[in-house]
C-alpha cells in the first residue's frame, strides 16, 4: 500500500532545485543538515525548492532519479564522507553545489552542537548560518 | 579477552592491534610509542613523528580545525603542540617527547579530516628532532600497554551505557 | 584467539524527508539508543549503509539488525535485506499508527505533540523487539 505525504514529488517538477541532506544519524551535524534543508524548503526558498529521501535515491527509485537529473541539485553533508554528493553523482544527478556543515562550523569557530535528536542552542544557531549558505546557493542557481 | 561490545584481536600479520567496539575498528599500530592521553610517536631516526591515536580521533569526532606549534619551536614532552577542534569538544595535544619542531603537517589545514580518516598516516601532526630521545621514550607507553589502556576505557564506557 | 563480542542490535532507521513519519523513524530511533537501550544498541547510518559504509555494512553482516520505516517504501528493510540479510524485526511507522499517515499539525521538521507521542510509540516498540532479539541470541 502506497503511502504518500501531500506534497509527494512529482518527477516531471522542473526550475526548483533539489536540496539533498544526507540525513546521517548518529551525529549532530547529520541533523544540521537535515534541519537546515527543512529550513529551506519549508520555509526560506520554499517556493523553488523541495527536499527528497536520500535513502530513496540512493536504492535506485526512478521518481527520485529523474528529479535529481531533470533538476539542479545543492547536497548538504553532514560529515566528509559526503554520501549526498557522492550518490547524487552516481545517480547523474545535476550537481549545482554541494555544501558541507563542517565548513560552517568552520566559519562559525566556538559552537558545539552536542545533541543528535533534538538540536541545543548551538546546533540551532549552526542550523541557521547552514540554510544562509544554502540559500545563497539557490539565488545564484536561480540568478536571483 | 572478553568485553561486552568488545572484539580483541592481535593477527601476527598485521601492523595493528585491533579491537571492534559497536560498529566502529579501533587500531592501535605496532611498534610505536604512546602516551595516555592519545598521542604516539614514531621514530624514524633521527626524527620523530607525531600523531594521534585512532581512539581519540574516535571519541573526538569529525575534525573542523588543527592549531599546531610553529615550525622551528622547541617543545618539552608534555607541553601543548596544538589542538584538535571538532564539532564535539576541543583536545589539547600534549607532546610525547621534547624536541624541535622540523615540519608541521600542512595539509592539516586544508584537510583536517586526514586525521579522523587515518590517524597513523596521512594525518600526522609534526615531526620532531628529538633532545633526550632514551630518556623520553622510558616514560611512554608500549603499543601493548596502550592496547590493554584502551580496552579498559572502552570496557568503562560500555558499563556506563548499561547502568543508564 | 578472538573472543566475538556479545550481541548487540543494529538499528537501521530511514531518515526520510518526504514526509513527517520519516522524521518519526529518525527520533524514535535516537531515543532507543540514547534513553531506552545505549548499551545493547548501535545505530546504522542508513545512506552509508547503501553506498557501502565498510563498518555500517560489516556490522550488520554479523549481528541482528532492526530496521524502522516511516513509509511503505521501506527504504530501510529492502535496503538491508540486499546488502547484509533480512532484518531480525522490522517496523513501519504507519503500521503502529493505525495504517495510517500521522495527521501532525507541525511541520516535517517542527514535531507537534500528537507526532511526538507516536514517537516515543515507535521507540517503545523498538526496544521491544531489541529485548526479543537479544533473548533469542543468548
Amino acid at each position: 500500500m502506497r503511502n504518500w505525504s501531500p506534497d509527494r514529488l512529482n518527477s516531471t517538477t522542473q526550475n526548483k532545485v533539489i536540496v539533498i541532506p544526507c540525513s546521517g544519524i548518529g551525529k549532530a551535524l547529520g541533523t544540521v543538515g537535515r534541519e537546515a534543508t527543512y529550513a529551506i524548503v519549508e520555509n526560506m526558498r520554499k517556493d523553488v525548492t523541495q527536499t527528497i529521501c536520500l535513502a530513496l535515491l540512493v536504492s535506485g527509485d526512478e521518481e527520485s532519479v529523474q528529479l535529481v537529473q531533470r533538476n539542479k541539485c545543492i547536497t548538504v553533508d553532514g560529515c566528509p564522507l559526503r554520501c549526498a554528493e557522492k550518490n547524487v553523482r552516481i545517480a547523474g544527478g545535476d550537481l549545482a553545489a554541494s555544501l558541507r556543515v563542517v565548513d560552517a562550523l568552520r566559519e562559525n569557530r566556538g559552537l558545539k552542537p552536542k545533541s543528535v535528536t533534538f538540536l541545543d542552542r548551538d546546533g540551532q544557531q549552526l542550523t541557521r548560518a547552514v540554510a544562509e549558505q544554502i540559500a545563497s546557493k539557490v539565488d545564484a542557481i536561480l540568478g536571483a | 579477552m572478553r568485553l561486552k561490545g568488545i572484539k580483541v584481536g592481535d593477527s601476527k600479520l598485521s601492523e595493528y592491534l585491533q579491537t571492534v567496539f559497536e560498529k566502529f575498528e579501533l587500531r592501535v599500530r605496532k611498534g610505536y610509542y604512546y602516551t595516555e592521553d592519545g598521542l604516539w610517536a614514531s621514530v624514524e631516526d633521527p626524527k620523530i613523528r607525531v600523531g594521534v591515536t585512532d581512539y581519540l580521533q574516535r571519541t573526538g569526532g569529525d575534525v573542523a580545525f588543527v592549531e599546531l606549534v610553529k615550525l622551528g619551536s622547541t617543545v618539552q614532552k608534555q607541553t601543548e603542540i596544538g589542538t584538535l577542534e571538532t564539532a564535539k569538544t576541543t583536545v589539547s595535544l600534549l607532546s610525547p617527547i621534547s624536541g624541535t619542531v622540523e615540519e608541521v603537517n600542512g595539509m592539516l589545514l586544508e584537510k583536517p579530516e586526514l586525521v579522523n580518516s587515518d590517524p597513523y598516516g596521512e594525518g600526522w601532526l609534526i615531526i620532531l628532532t628529538p633532545h633526550s630521545l632514551e630518556d623520553d621514550l622510558k616514560s611512554l607507553m608500549s603499543a601493548d600497554d596502550y592496547f590493554q589502556l584502551m580496552l579498559k576505557r572502552l570496557e568503562t564506557e560500555h558499563e556506563k551505557l548499561e547502568s543508564r | 584467539m578472538v573472543d566475538l563480542p556479545e550481541k548487540m542490535v543494529g538499528i537501521i532507521s530511514c531518515s526520510g524527508e518526504a514526509c513527517v513519519e520519516g522524521t518519526i523513524s529518525r527520533i524514535a530511533t535516537l531515543l532507543v539508543l540514547e534513553k531506552l537501550r545505549p548499551a545493547q544498541t548501535v545505530t546504522i547510518c542508513l545512506p552509508l549503509f547503501l553506498a557501502g559504509g565498510k563498518e555500517e555494512r560489516a556490522f550488520a553482516r554479523f549481528y541482528p539488525t532492526i530496521t524502522v520505516d516511516g513509509c511503505q517504501k521501506l527504504c530501510a528493510k529492502i535496503g538491508t535485506e540486499r546488502y547484509s540479510g533480512k532484518p531480525a524485526s522490522s517496523i513501519v511507522v504507519t503500521d503502529l499508527n493505525g495504517n495510517k499517515n500521522c495527521s501532525t499539525t507541525g511541520s516535517k521538521r517542527k514535531l507537534d505533540d500528537q507526532a511526538i507521542g507516536l514517537a516515543e510509540k515507535v521507540a517503545e516498540r523498538i526496544a521491544q523487539e531489541v529485548d526479543e532479539v537479544l533473548n533469542h541470541w543468548k
